[in-house]
């Protein structure tokens, strides 16, 4: 499927092919992935981008003489329990749902990444002390310190955003600084220092690039989790209006008519969702393959 | 096999629990700063629905009783005193003592979460495994992409899934509830059976990121040197992947153990609502909603002791996998 | 690529899969051979509180405890713990109660007329954070006059107060020794009703076994459960798989089981009615020929069928059109030509956006309606479109209560109330001028003489006839300048095994669980032969 595992797609596939006989055939498969992943987050990015300037959707809108008609020419997608067309609403929510989830998870990552790195790296009581205030926010409850942030803004993305970021980058510090921690024992780190490379060299050359493959992981996961989090709290009136399209209000919104038969409403924005996540976990796949330090070592080998 | 550092870790687990104190009084006066910035009012929130037909002079007169408009940091002294004495006050939004409301929910919570906790870990590390030991293998495809779909996919649709096929279809489950919905006591086996569902579907939940982190740390391992050492020695794949390979690949996941805890507690929310579970998490949401600061104040003591063990565990476990890591410096 | 495709089909089959088997009927099967003595119910939400003093159980059918009156299935008062109904004296100042002989609590304990001045008096405390106090506002005083009488003195002549007294009365030598708001009475209730608390596991159920000395004689269904489940689609799945006997359910998924042969649906009609607050305070909303326009363009009719799915009743005034104070000649279709008419001549002209305009004023208002309610969100959003076809625009927003609160006096709101019993609870506090804007009363701030004026008469007049004549006359102005755009009333819908006779429903109040359904009498409940 879209992710992953573009394992050694360039040079790196003739060590997999010595040691496990990964075929050319294989290879073939691996680049068919990679295109696929990028041509779909393409899509979706040409989509979000494009279709709202040339096609305007009134997002308060309702046609109570259309209700749940099903997928069909003039509403592919079908249309929503008080009439909307969902294909547009679909779209309309991904751009949201995307801007929330990647700008989300990106904040989140470099700030975990920054924070876990420094602690990692430095060691002592910085380490220490870093750590126990990671502890202490993870502490706080998640929903409360959430509620807190979107409150101190007027409604709309960006408090959203901004909430969203600052109570999730904890995890990632974590397991950032847990990498730095291992990788800080690594021959080659001795090795550069013991060349004379500065703490920042050994930091940026050698550190980084080890922990970014774990880091991009936290990052892809973070993206669908972020959509969630705007719904909820959208849904406890600190968000978005629940009546603008987002893929989370419209799954939520439409659980009601899934058990009474009418699935398009709820299926089609999940798999708005799973479909790009899917592709985005794909390129990002390739991505950590080709910076993992690791994986480069064996060139060197 | 070394033997472990019983002296060091004695001394982690020594001062960790110095430290809690200090965390304690930040993270519960934090709360309570926090909370009275709430945007929600906990008047309306106590009186519920009936607040929307309230007159003026009703909500006032709850708003004296419940003596909600004192300054933070006086509730705050208020509470840490009287809960230094064992007194933790009373929830407002459950018309009940904060013990009370806290000793009837907490055991339920504590059994789900531990249970799928650990499915969690355990089919985490087992999936991961398989899909590292043959990296673009349709498996770990197969694996790979069901995790990110798992993580983008509406938990209420698992779910549901998970109630319609054995509860409706198989009939072979029960679909919520702790007991028979029609039986008074509490046994063991209907308590077994009960949890199978909801436990499982926190589990899923929780799976995706145990899942990817597992083959990650096991994948990056299985490239090293001295996994690739081991190999070279004609070492059994078994000894590679089991001895080598997973012990170092587990580091990342030990840190995951404490980081999730927060998550784990999010999800067992919707779980224990969709499964009429009588857990506390239910609890959780309405004391920040409601701004209940004694229900509020207790439970996050909980969950910070939560996450500072949880923490103290993968430190320690680190220390135990990984020689190379000092407790001293932790 | 293809393992994509491949897992998306997959995911689309399984879900339409359990779809198109969900919406079999019969699908787990009913036991058909479940006993009749007990019953197993799913509701969607727990009680805050199961104790009088605070408010549970206020309208009646708490199961657990007994007012000094009940109703029946008309809603008609009748005696309960009191041997008759009221005498009224003192021009309708002084309501005096005799007691029933030999009713005891469930722990043995006789009732006194001693409970049930305890009862009143503690509701009516300051101390005590009982929400429905003001609802007992009239009361001047209360006492017991010898063991088995109490007597009531009002403030003022009130014609509604007996239908108040269906209010529970609790155990003086119980509840009086705790503080009614924290005390272990709130979840270990005692009363005299025809069923007693056996346990309550928050969060996931209520049992109660039949009082076997219950002064009405001993329920014929001897277990009673009350399953919480919050989710809609999985409290179908369970009442499908038989793991419970009934449910309330929207009206969508109780369509699901019309043909099933084991259960019956029930739909109760109610008081509960969604309304759109026109402030008087903004100049838009406080037009008259803006709200006669609204009135007439709004397409009440489609949003019963489309949003409600059928289960609701269009919305004339704020008492259902099956009500007995209803003026049966305040029905009126929509027209929206009618309301253009209104608006032109009003000086309203048409813009170049669409948008009406007067004086320079651009005839556009916020609406906001509580986020997370679905329901009263579609109700806005229809509206809204409604609203525009006559050139009106409303901007239709979502906030919490939190914030909706300070801008009720300036900003439109959907909202939703409907009080069961007598004409003047609901009315009184939703459009008497002396209360505008006073907490959640008369969020509107409309202000009305000829209302108000009818309001009052319909309070204190102890003839049936003036009340009638003086709530018609109310109805009608609210037709001629009406301050609040009503829009549906909601039905409640039910589906319940097929093992009993007698099943019936009342008319219930904006809120519903416990004490309505066809179980709001499971008391009296006869197995099927």
């Amino acid at each position: 499927m879209a992710d992953t595992t573009v394992e050694k797609t360039n040079a790196t596939g003739a060590a997999g092919a010595a040691w496990r006989g990964h075929g050319a055939a294989r290879r073939s498969t691996h680049t068919l992935r990679l295109r696929v992943s990028a041509a779909l987050v393409a899509v979706t990015a040409l989509a979000v981008l494009l279709v709202p300037p040339l096609v305007q959707l009134d997002q308060q809108a309702v046609d109570l003489s259309a209700k749940l008609l099903p997928p069909g020419w003039s509403h592919p997608f079908g249309t929503d329990d008080v009439g909307r067309d969902l294909l547009l609403r679909c779209v309309y929510g991904l751009r949201v749902s995307l801007l929330v989830g990647v700008v989300a998870a990106l904040t989140a990552t470099v700030i975990g990444t920054a924070v876990g790195a420094t602690a990692g790296a430095l060691g002592g009581w910085v380490d220490r002390a870093v750590m126990r205030l990671v502890d202490t926010v993870s502490s706080v409850p998640h929903l409360l310190l959430g509620i807190f942030i979107v409150a101190m803004f007027r409604p709309g993305v960006w408090p959203v955003v901004v909430s969203v970021a600052l109570t999730h980058w904890l995890s990632t510090a974590r397991i950032v600084r847990a990498e730095v921690l291992s990788l800080r024992s690594r021959p080659y780190i001795d090795a550069a220092v013991s060349g004379g490379a500065s703490r920042w060299r050994v930091a940026v050359r050698h550190l980084l690039p080890g922990v970014l493959p774990q880091a991009g992981l936290a990052a892809v996961l973070m993206i669908p989790h972020a959509m969630w989090h705007e719904s909820a709290l959208s849904f406890l009136g600190l968000g978005l209006p629940t009546h603008t399209a987002s893929l989370g209000t419209l799954i939520q919104g439409a659980r009601g008519s899934l058990l009474a038969g009418q699935w398009w409403p709820t299926l089609f924005p999940g798999l708005f969702l799973i479909i790009p996540t899917l592709a985005i976990a794909g390129l990002a796949g390739v991505w950590r393959e080709r910076i993992n330090p690791r994986r480069r070592s064996e060139l060197m080998l | 096999m070394t033997v472990p550092p019983w002296g060091a870790m004695a001394r982690l687990v020594a001062r960790r629990a110095l430290l809690a104190v200090p965390v304690l009084l930040v993270v519960t006066f934090g709360v309570f700063a926090i909370a009275a910035a709430s945007p929600f009012d906990p008047v309306k929130a106590y009186a519920g629905t009936a607040a929307l037909g309230a007159d003026q002079e009703t909500l006032d007169r709850l708003r004296e009783n419940l003596g909600v408009d004192r300054p933070f940091a006086e509730r705050w002294w208020e509470w840490l005193t009287s809960a230094a004495g064992g007194d933790f006050g009373q929830s407002s939004v459950m018309r009940q003592p904060v013990a009370e409301v806290i000793g009837e929910r907490l055991v339920w919570s504590a059994l789900l979460c531990a249970v799928a906790f650990a499915v969690a870990v355990l089919l985490g590390t087992v999936l991961g495994v398989l899909a590292a030991r043959r990296p673009g293998s349709p498996l770990d495809r197969a694996v790979t992409s069901l995790a990110y779909a798992l993580e983008a996919a509406p938990v209420f649709w698992i779910a549901l899934l998970a109630i319609w096929l054995f509860a409706l279809k198989l009939d072979v489950l029960p679909a919520g509830g702790l007991t028979d919905t029609g039986s008074e006591h509490v046994t063991a086996g209907q308590l077994l059976s009960h949890l199978v569902l909801p436990a499982g579907v926190l589990a899923v939940s929780q799976l995706p990121w145990f899942t990817l982190y597992v083959r990650q740390g096991v994948g990056d391992a299985l490239a090293e040197d001295p996994v690739r050492g081991a190999r070279a020695r004609g070492l059994s794949e078994r000894t590679v992947l089991l001895g080598h390979a997973l012990r170092s690949g587990l580091l990342p996941v030990l840190t995951l153990i404490g980081s999730r805890v927060p998550e784990l507690i999010t999800g067992a929310l919707l779980v224990e609502s969709v499964f009429s579970w009588p857990g506390i998490a239910a609890a959780t949401v309405e004391a920040a909603t409601a701004v209940d600061f004694p229900l509020l104040a207790a439970l996050t003591t909980l969950a910070t002791a939560a996450v500072l063990a949880g923490n103290l565990l993968a430190d320690l476990l680190y220390g135990l996998t990984d020689p190379r890591v000092k407790l001293s410096e932790m | 690529m293809t393992t994509r495709r491949i897992r998306g089909a997959a995911v689309a089959a399984a879900m339409a899969g359990a779809v198109a088997a969900c919406s079999a009927p019969g699908g787990g099967g009913t036991d058909g051979g479940a006993p009749a003595d007990s019953v197993v119910i799913g509701v969607a939400s727990e009680p805050d509180t199961l104790s009088p003093l605070l408010g549970y159980g206020k309208d009646g059918n708490s199961k657990i405890f007994d007012g000094l009156l009940a109703r029946d299935a008309d809603q008609e008062l009748k005696p309960a713990l009191a041997k008759a109904l009221p005498e009224v004296g003192d021009g309708g100042r002084s309501y005096t109660y005799t007691l029933r002989e030999g009713v005891n609590f469930s722990d043995g304990e006789p009732l006194t007329a001693d409970d049930v001045v305890f009862t009143y008096r503690t509701v009516l405390d300051d101390k005590t954070n009982n929400t429905a106090k003001s609802e007992l506002d009239a009361i001047k005083e209360v006492r017991a006059d010898g063991d088995d009488k109490v007597v009531f003195t009002l403030k003022y002549p009130y014609a509604a107060f007996a239908a108040r007294t269906v209010l529970p009365i609790v155990p003086e030598h119980i509840a009086g020794k705790q503080d009614p708001n924290t005390g272990s009475f709130n979840t270990e209730p005692v009363g005299t009703g025809p069923y007693v608390l056996t346990d309550w596991s928050k969060g996931e159920k209520l049992t109660f076994k039949a009082n076997p000395d219950y002064w009405g004689g001993a329920p014929k269904v001897k277990k009673l459960t009350m399953a919480i489940i919050a989710d809609d689609d999985v409290r179908a799945t369970r009442l499908r798989s038989g793991d419970l006997d009934g449910a309330v359910l929207p009206p969508n998924l109780a369509a699901t089981f019309k043909n099933d042969d084991g259960r019956k649906t029930y739909r109760a009609t109610t008081y509960d009615f969604r309304a759109v607050t026109l402030p008087t305070g903004n100049p838009v909303t406080g037009d008259t020929a803006i709200r006669r326009a609204l009135d007439l363009a709004v397409d009440r009719e489609a949003m019963v069928d489309k949003i409600l799915d059928g289960a609701g009743r269009p919305a004339y005034g704020p008492l259902p059109l099956d009500d007995p104070w209803f003026a049966q000649d305040v029905e009126r279709a929509r027209d929206l030509g009618e309301a253009e008419r209104v608006l032109d001549e009003a000086g309203w002209k048409p813009g170049k956006d669409g948008v009406r305009a007067k004086d320079g004023r651009r005839a556009s208002f916020t609406l906001y309606y509580p986020s997370g309610d679905k329901v009263r969100q579609d109700h806005a959003l229809a509206y809204a479109s409604d609203a525009k076809k006559a050139g009106i625009e409303v901007k239709v927003e979502s906030a919490t209560w939190e914030v909706i609160e300070p801008r009720m006096k300036h900003d439109a709101v959907l909202a939703g109330f409907g009080s069961t019993g007598d004409p003047d609870f609901g009315l009184y506090t939703l459009l008497h001028s002396s209360l505008a804007g006073d907490g959640f009363n008369n969020m509107a701030r409309y202000d009305n003489p000829d209302v108000d004026r009818a309001l009052d008469t319909g309070r204190r007049s102890q003839d049936p006839e003036d009340r009638k004549a003086a709530y018609d006359d109310l109805q009608r102005a609210l037709v001629k300048d009406p301050g609040y755009t009503f829009l549906t009333h909601i039905d409640h819908m039910y589906v319940l095994a097929d093992r009993w006779d007698g099943l019936t429903t009342q008319t219930e109040p904006h809120e519903h669980g416990f004490a309505s359904g066809p179980w709001w009498n499971v008391e009296d409940w006869q197995p099927k032969k």
